[in-house]
């Protein structure tokens, strides 16, 4: 059954690692965005620790734009999207395929990514920093499962871009709020009780945007 | 005669005021070669599409082997080439069809690709990346990729655009082997002697509906191109 979506991921991974066209385009503007908000703004580390959580995420999700894009880009190339909609297969076996090659994507991006901002904005390791797995593996998941249907949408259109930003970013806002909270609290180590029941919601989020897309992709797909 | 492979029953198609198609009505038989002729604008790929299952008909139905197209069952009874590779650059020939042979569940996949990559001559280049290769080597890979999985029913849309003679010499050679070995090939092209070449049957779309249907045999190129021209000015190669 998950056939299709093995094939799809293994495709998708296969052409990444050759090209490494997401990964580094991805690396490279997120790299930029630190550089630019480290040399600019010269604030206290109180501060800083404010604002950092904001700051990563705002890396992860404008390079993730960039990650979505490309993962559909791909496929209207040579026709491929029509060639999906051809395959004798359910439609959200190709969902749960290209969604799992844009998360592990994104997620080998963050973890690239991550040694960095730790070194720009100096911030301290600590065995606590663990918690921040689920809280990016929430996010993300959250993030991409949206994003992975609705870059299927913004596809079509001559403006895909634009058009995704438009769609995404109204739906996946909460989700990426409760989590810059969750890495605030995690960053600053002052982790409260609100942290599990946030980062259940963002789970409880990302289930129901992931069930919608996997059912509604066969949809998707026809012109 | 049993249930026909491909039956349109009173199609149209319109994209908002834009009207690609209007009460189209024909059935293919297992085992026949039909062209469909018309000129650019015709609503020939906008047929193919809907008969794929691709877009749906804004009004009318289609059969494939008696059910809906959109059927997964049916779906692996079918294959399309047209001018979009449904290829990918960044992979080898083998990965491209490794790909495809997984999708559609093909068995002894390693035989096959290499049955498929022998018939199309591309067995010298199966480890190079597709990006590398010529229109025409890509659109022999396109070929290759289409018969991998041995589909009952093809769908043709003007497969010749952009391939050079020997590339084309190829592809009819292998048009005709598909014909027969029984499998039904609906083709659409606006050239008429291939078209009589190849086909037991044609069909002439102008202006969104059909206007002619006929076989090859009571008929020849010129006649139909007459025939043609008297419906419509211009249009159809010769």
């Amino acid at each position: 059954m998950m056939r299709t979506a093995i094939s799809i991921l293994k495709k998708d991974l296969r052409m990444e690692f050759r090209s490494k066209e997401s990964i580094l385009a991805m690396w490279i503007f997120s790299l930029l965005i630190f550089v630019i908000f480290n040399f600019t703004f010269e604030v206290s580390r109180l501060v800083m620790l404010e604002i950092a959580p904001g700051l990563l995420w705002v890396a992860f999700v404008f390079s993730g734009m960039f990650g979505l894009n490309q993962s559909f880009a791909l496929e209207k190339e040579n026709g491929n999207l029509r060639a999906m909609a051809l395959m004798p297969v359910d439609g959200g076996q190709i969902y749960v395929g290209k969604f799992f090659s844009v998360t592990i994507i994104m997620l080998m991006f963050e973890a690239l990514i991550f040694p960095i901002f730790i070194i720009f904005y100096d911030l301290q390791l600590s065995l606590g920093m663990f918690r921040l797995i689920p809280v990016l593996l929430a996010g993300t998941i959250g993030f991409t499962s949206l994003g992975t249907i609705l870059s299927a949408v913004a596809v079509h259109t001559r403006n895909q871009q634009i058009l995704l930003s438009l769609l995404l970013w109204p739906l996946v806002s909460p989700i990426i709020i409760w989590s810059v909270t969750l890495t605030g609290m995690v960053l600053s180590g002052e982790v409260t009780e609100a942290f599990y029941p946030l980062l259940l919601r963002v789970g409880a989020f990302d289930v129901i945007f992931f069930t919608l897309s996997y059912m509604l992709f066969d949809f998707i797909l026809e012109d | 005669m049993g249930v026909p492979a491909l039956e349109v029953l009173g199609i149209s198609k319109d994209f908002g005021r834009i009207i690609a198609l209007r009460g189209v009505s024909f059935s293919v038989q297992s085992g026949e070669f039909v062209s469909i002729l018309g000129r650019n604008g015709a609503g020939k790929t906008t047929l193919l599409n809907i008969i794929s299952g691709v877009s749906r008909p804004s009004e009318g139905e289609v059969k494939l082997f008696g059910t809906d197209p959109s059927d997964r069952e049916n779906k692996a009874k079918l294959a399309v080439i047209s001018h979009e590779m449904f290829l990918y650059g960044n992979l080898t020939a083998i990965e491209n069809l490794e790909y495809y042979s997984r999708i559609y569940n093909v068995p002894n996949p390693k035989q096959r690709i290499e049955t498929v990559l022998n018939d199309v001559e591309l067995t010298h280049r199966r480890f190079d990346l597709v990006a590398t290769y010529s229109r025409g080597m890509t659109q022999r890979l396109t070929i290759a990729r289409a018969l991998l999985h041995e589909p009952s029913l093809l769908l043709l849309d003007e497969p010749f655009t952009g391939l050079d003679q020997h590339a084309i010499g190829m592809l009819i050679t292998l048009l005709k082997k598909q014909k027969e070995m029984g499998r039904t090939i609906l083709l659409t092209t606006h050239d008429l002697h291939t078209a009589n070449e190849l086909s037991d049957r044609y069909i002439v779309i102008s202006k969104h509906k059909i206007v002619m249907d006929g076989l090859m045999t009571d008929t020849n190129p010129d006649a139909i191109r007459e025939k043609f021209f008297s419906a419509e000015a211009g249009g159809i190669d010769s």
